[in-house]
C-alpha cells in the first residue's frame, strides 16, 4: 500500500491503495463515490468515464499511481448543483432507461462540449462511439447533447 | 397449451386476480410512518404533510415501472405528482408476485394499483364529508385535495388521520379514461434526476459499514469444480482477507473490489480443475446434432390440416434452413449481490427480477426462515431476463455465510458475466412452404431444433408446455394457411439457459418472417400485400389458450408501411423490408427497416415501427421501450456466443459486440390509440427488428441472410 493524495471534485483526499489499483476502485471503494460505474474493466464500455485534467478518461484502466496531481472530476462534481446543461438536457430529453451507463455518457459528452461547443452528429458519434448503452438510448443521447449545446429547444447553455 | 402462460407460471409472474386480493388486504408495516399517516394498503402511505409514498411491486431495470405503475395509482387517487416518493417493494408476505419479466409489469398490476388508488380516494372523500357534514357524493378530488360544496377544500395530509378510520369501501368506482389527467400523458422517468447526478443506487453501489468485496473464481468449463488450489498466493495480495469454498467455486474476500479481483487471479494460477463432462461440448458438435434433429422425431406445437399431405400435393415446395446462435444478456452492470449475516438474521441487496425466489433461495442457503432475511431490490443496471436467475443472489448468500458474516458484496467481472450467463440457446430451423399452381400458400412447416430453455429453467424436467414454449413466435404464426405444422426437436446441451429479452420469439420470428418474405418474392408478390392478404378476413384467432386479434396486427402493419413510405423509389443499394408479430397475442408490432448495402457495408438508416399495446399508460416510456427493443434486436445481428471445450469463446465486449451509437438507426414510433387494457412493450419490438432489416437487405442486394450473426456475409 501507498498513500496517494488526489484532487477529486475540488477536494483533496489522501487514500491508502496499492499503486496498480485503478482510479475507478479508489473512487468507488475508498471514497464511496459510486456515481462512476464499473462495466467492463477493460476500457471498452465507457461506464467508468471521469475527467482527468478535463480529458475524458477510462478510470477502470487508469492506475491510481498514474493520476498524480491532475484534477479528477466525477459525475458528483460535474456541477455543484447537479444542473450542468447536459444533466438538464438529459432529463428534458428523458434519455435514461436503466440509467447505469448514463453517468459515463454524460462525462464523455461534457468533455466533447468543452472542446466542441456546437458538435455535429458526426462529432457526437465519434466522441460517444466507445460508450455502450445496452438499453439503446443512443438517439436520445445525441438529441440531449444537441439540446445542451443550444442546438435544440430547451436548455440554455 | 400456451407458452407464455406456462412461462409465467413456472417463473411465478402470473396470477393477477390472486395477487390483487393479497395486495389490497396487506397490512402496512408499522413504525415506518408517523402515527397520523394514512396507509390503506401496502402500496400507499399519505403522510400528514401531504406527501405520498408509493411502493412499486416490480423491479426497475429501465423499463419504467417506477414511473408507469405509480401513474395508475396516482391517477385514481388524484395525487399531486410532485409530492410523490417512490420506493421499491421488499419480497415477503405483502409482495409475493414481484417477478418482473414477460412484458407483464403493467398488465398484471394495472387493476390492483388503480383499485388501491380509488379505494384511498373514497376514504379521503368520506373523511372530508364527515368533517363537513355533507354527503361524500358532494365531494370530489383534485391534485391532492378533497373539494367540497361551496369551494371548501382539505388536503390529503390534513385528512390522513381521519381517512385511516374510515371503513374500506368494497367497490370504489374507477375513472373513465376520458377523465384521466396523468395516464396517457407523457411523463418523464421518475428516476431521471437521480440518474444524471450519479445519486441513483444500483446493486453494485450498495455500501454498508464494514463492507468487504468478493470475487469468485469459477471454472471456465460449465459445471467444473476446483480440485486443488493454493490459498497462500491469493492471501499474498494486499487487501485480501480470506478464501472460502462455495458451491460455485472459490471466493476471494478483500477490502476492495480490485484486491478481490487480483486475489482471484493469483488463485487461478494455482488452481487445478475437475472440468467434468461438459468439456466435450462445442458449437460445431451442437450444430451437427441440431441438423440431425431437423429430420428426426419432434414434439408437435401446432397442427392444422395435414401439412405433410399438403406439401406432397403442392405444385411447388420452397425450403430453407435458418440458424440463430447462442446469445448473452451483456447488461452493463455485471451480476452482483450484497449480503450481511448476523446472529439473528440476514439482509441482502440484490437487483433481482425474481425477488421472491431470490429471497426464498437465499434464505434456504443461509439456513434461515424467509422472515429472517430482509431483501432490498435496488435499481437494476440492465436486466433483459438475466436477473430472473437466482444463481448470483444465492451465491452471494453462500459467500457471506462462508466468510463469517458480512456485509460482503460479490462482484462479477465482465468475463464472469459473459461466461456464466444463463444464455439464450442456439436454434436451427427448417422451413417448408407448399404452393399450388395458382400461387396460393397451401402448407407451412416449421421445425425448430435446439436446447430447451424451459427444461434448463425448471431443473431438468420436460414440461408438457415445452414444445409451445420453445416454438413461441413460430406456432402462433398469424397467417391464414390451410395446413400448418410447427414442432420442436430437443437437442441436449450442458449449458445453463435462461430468458432473454424477446425469448424464443426472437429466433423464431426471424426465421418465420424472413422465410415468408422468400415465399412472397418467389411468387413475385409484394411482401406487404402478400402479408395483408394472408391476414385479411381474420378476426380473433386462438393459438392454444392465447387469442390474437388479427385485425390489430393488420392495422399496425398498414400503419408502419404507410408511415415508412412502402413502395417508394429508393437509391441504388437501398432497400425496405418489413415484418410483424402479435406478441403472446397481446401486443402487436410491425416494423419497416430502410437499409443500404454499399461496398459490402450495411447501414441501417431507419426503422419505422407501429405498435398496439392497448392503452398507453405512459407514451414516453412506451416509445423508449420501442427504441430500446429495436436496438436490442439489431445488436443480435452482430453478436454470438460460441463454445469450445465447454467454455464460451467470448469473454468481453471486444468479442461480444453490442450496438454502438453510430450503428443506431433513426426510429419513428407510431402508437395506435386503443381502448383495450394495457399489455406490455418490453419485448414485442425486439423480434420484428431482425427480419425487417434482413428483408430490407434482400430488397437492397438480392442476398438472403439465413444465418446469424452477419459476420462477413455481405462483404
Amino acid at each position: 500500500m501507498a498513500a496517494f493524495t488526489l484532487s477529486v471534485n475540488g477536494q483533496s483526499h489522501t487514500v491508502e491503495a496499492p499503486p496498480d489499483m485503478p482510479l475507478l476502485w479508489v473512487l468507488r471503494d475508498r471514497l464511496q463515490l459510486t456515481g462512476t460505474k464499473f462495466g467492463c474493466g477493460q476500457g471498452l464500455c465507457g461506464a467508468c468515464t471521469v475527467h482527468l485534467a478535463g480529458a475524458p478518461t477510462r478510470s477502470c484502466v487508469t492506475p491510481v499511481s498514474a493520476v498524480g496531481t491532475q484534477r479528477i472530476t466525477t459525475i458528483e462534481g460535474l456541477d455543484p448543483h447537479g444542473a450542468h446543461p447536459l444533466q438538464r438536457a438529459w432529463i428534458e430529453t428523458d434519455v435514461a432507461q436503466c440509467g447505469y451507463c448514463q453517468t459515463g455518457q454524460i462525462m464523455t459528452a461534457a468533455a466533447l462540449l468543452a472542446k466542441h461547443p456546437k458538435p455535429t452528429d458526426r462529432d457526437i458519434d465519434a466522441a460517444m462511439g466507445e460508450n455502450v448503452c445496452r438499453c439503446g438510448t443512443y438517439l436520445r443521447i445525441r438529441e440531449a447533447i444537441h439540446r445542451a449545446a443550444g442546438q435544440r429547444k430547451g436548455v440554455t447553455p | 397449451m400456451t407458452s407464455r402462460r406456462e412461462f409465467l407460471k413456472v417463473t411465478g409472474a402470473a396470477g393477477t386476480g390472486l395477487m390483487l386480493g393479497l395486495y389490497l388486504e396487506a397490512k402496512p408495516r408499522p413504525g415506518e410512518m408517523p402515527p397520523a399517516a394514512f396507509q390503506p394498503n401496502a402500496f400507499l402511505a399519505i403522510r400528514p404533510d401531504g406527501t405520498a409514498r408509493i411502493t412499486v411491486p416490480k423491479a426497475e431495470m429501465g423499463q419504467g415501472v417506477r414511473t408507469a405503475l405509480p401513474l395508475a395509482l396516482a391517477e385514481e387517487l388524484d395525487l399531486d405528482w410532485a409530492k410523490i416518493e417512490v420506493v421499491n417493494a421488499q419480497p415477503g408476505p405483502d409482495f409475493k408476485a414481484m417477478q418482473t419479466g414477460g412484458s407483464t409489469s403493467v398488465s398484471t398490476t394495472w387493476d390492483a394499483l388503480r383499485r388501491a388508488g380509488a379505494t384511498a380516494r373514497e376514504m379521503l372523500k368520506a373523511a372530508a364529508a364527515a368533517q363537513w357534514k355533507v354527503s361524500p357524493a358532494q365531494c370530489r378530488t383534485e391534485q391532492g385535495f378533497v373539494l367540497g360544496p361551496d369551494g371548501r377544500k382539505l388536503g390529503y395530509g390534513a385528512l390522513a388521520e381521519a381517512a385511516a378510520k374510515q371503513p374500506v369501501p368494497k367497490e370504489a368506482p374507477l375513472k373513465k379514461p376520458a377523465d384521466y389527467r396523468l395516464v396517457g400523458k407523457r411523463t418523464p422517468r421518475f428516476d431521471g434526476p437521480a440518474i444524471v447526478t450519479g445519486k441513483a443506487i444500483f446493486g453494485l453501489d450498495v455500501r454498508r459499514p464494514g463492507q468487504r468485496f468478493a470475487a469468485v473464481l469459477r471454472c471456465a468449463v460449465v459445471g467444473g469444480q476446483p480440485k486443488a488450489w493454493d490459498e497462500a498466493k491469493a492471501k499474498a495480495v494486499k487487501g485480501v482477507k480470506a478464501v472460502v469454498k462455495v458451491p460455485t467455486g472459490l471466493a476471494v474476500i478483500a477490502d476492495s473490489t480490485w484486491a478481490a479481483f487480483k486475489g482471484r487471479d493469483a488463485l487461478a494460477a494455482t488452481t487445478a480443475w475437475e472440468e467434468g463432462a461438459a468439456r466435450a461440448f462445442n458449437s460445431a458438435g451442437l450444430e451437427a446434432k441440431m441438423r440431425t434433429a431437423l429430420t428426426g422425431p419432434a414434439d408437435d406445437a401446432r397442427r392444422e390440416g395435414d401439412a405433410g399431405k399438403a406439401l406432397k400435393a403442392a405444385a411447388k415446395v420452397l425450403e430453407a434452413e435458418y440458424s440463430f446462435p447462442y446469445q448473452a444478456h451483456a447488461t452493463v452492470e455485471p451480476m452482483n449481490a450484497t449480503a450481511a449475516v448476523s446472529a439473528t438474521g440476514a439482509e441482502m441487496w440484490v437487483g433481482s427480477q425474481s425477488a421472491n425466489r431470490a429471497h426464498e433461495r437465499a434464505a434456504a442457503a443461509l439456513g434461515l426462515k424467509p422472515e429472517q432475511l430482509k431483501v432490498t431490490v435496488p435499481l437494476i443496471g440492465g436486466g433483459f431476463g438475466r436477473r430472473l436467475g437466482t444463481d448470483f443472489s444465492t451465491e452471494a448468500a453462500q459467500v457471506a455465510k462462508a466468510a463469517g458474516g458480512g456485509p460482503v458484496q460479490v462482484v462479477w467481472d465482465r468475463e464472469d458475466d459473459l461466461r456464466h450467463d444463463l444464455h439464450h440457446p442456439a436454434t436451427l430451423h427448417h422451413l417448408r412452404a407448399g404452393l399450388d399452381a395458382a400461387g396460393t400458400l397451401t402448407a407451412w412447416a416449421h421445425r425448430i431444433a435446439g436446447p430447451a430453455v424451459l427444461r434448463s429453467w425448471i431443473g431438468g424436467q420436460k414440461a408438457p408446455s415445452q414444445a409451445a414454449t420453445e416454438t413461441n413466435g413460430a406456432y402462433d404464426i398469424p397467417y391464414a394457411i390451410p395446413a400448418i405444422a410447427v414442432d420442436f426437436a430437443e437437442v441436449d446441451a450442458p449449458t445453463p439457459l435462461g430468458w432473454w429479452r424477446g425469448i424464443q420469439v426472437v429466433p423464431n420470428v426471424f426465421a418465420r418472417e424472413c422465410f415468408l418474405d422468400e415465399v412472397a418474392h418467389t411468387l413475385g408478390r409484394d411482401p406487404l400485400q402478400f402479408r395483408l392478404d394472408l391476414l385479411s378476413d381474420r378476426g380473433k384467432v386462438k393459438f392454444g389458450r392465447d387469442e390474437a386479434d388479427i385485425r390489430r396486427l393488420k392495422k399496425v402493419l398498414e400503419v408502419a408501411a404507410a408511415k415508412a413510405g412502402w413502395g417508394r423509389k429508393l437509391p441504388a443499394g437501398h432497400g425496405l423490408g418489413l415484418a410483424c408479430h402479435a406478441y403472446d397475442g397481446r401486443t402487436y408490432a410491425a416494423e419497416v427497416a430502410e437499409v443500404s448495402v454499399l461496398k459490402g457495408q450495411l447501414k441501417i438508416h431507419k426503422v419505422t415501427c407501429a405498435v398496439d399495446c392497448g392503452l398507453a399508460v405512459n407514451p414516453a416510456g412506451l416509445e423508449a421501450q420501442v427504441e430500446g427493443g429495436i436496438a436490442f434486436g439489431l445488436s443480435a445481428l452482430f453478436s454470438q456466443i460460441t463454445w469450445e471445450k465447454g467454455s464460451t469463446v467470448q469473454t468481453g465486449y471486444h468479442d461480444f459486440p453490442v450496438l454502438r451509437m453510430a450503428d443506431m438507426p433513426l426510429i419513428e414510433t407510431h402508437v395506435i390509440p386503443s381502448p383495450e387494457a394495457p399489455s406490455g412493450m418490453g419485448e414485442p419490438p425486439v423480434p420484428v427488428a431482425i427480419p425487417a432489416v434482413l428483408n430490407a437487405v434482400f430488397a437492397a442486394t438480392g442476398k438472403r441472410i439465413r444465418k446469424l450473426p452477419l459476420d462477413q456475409q455481405l462483404a
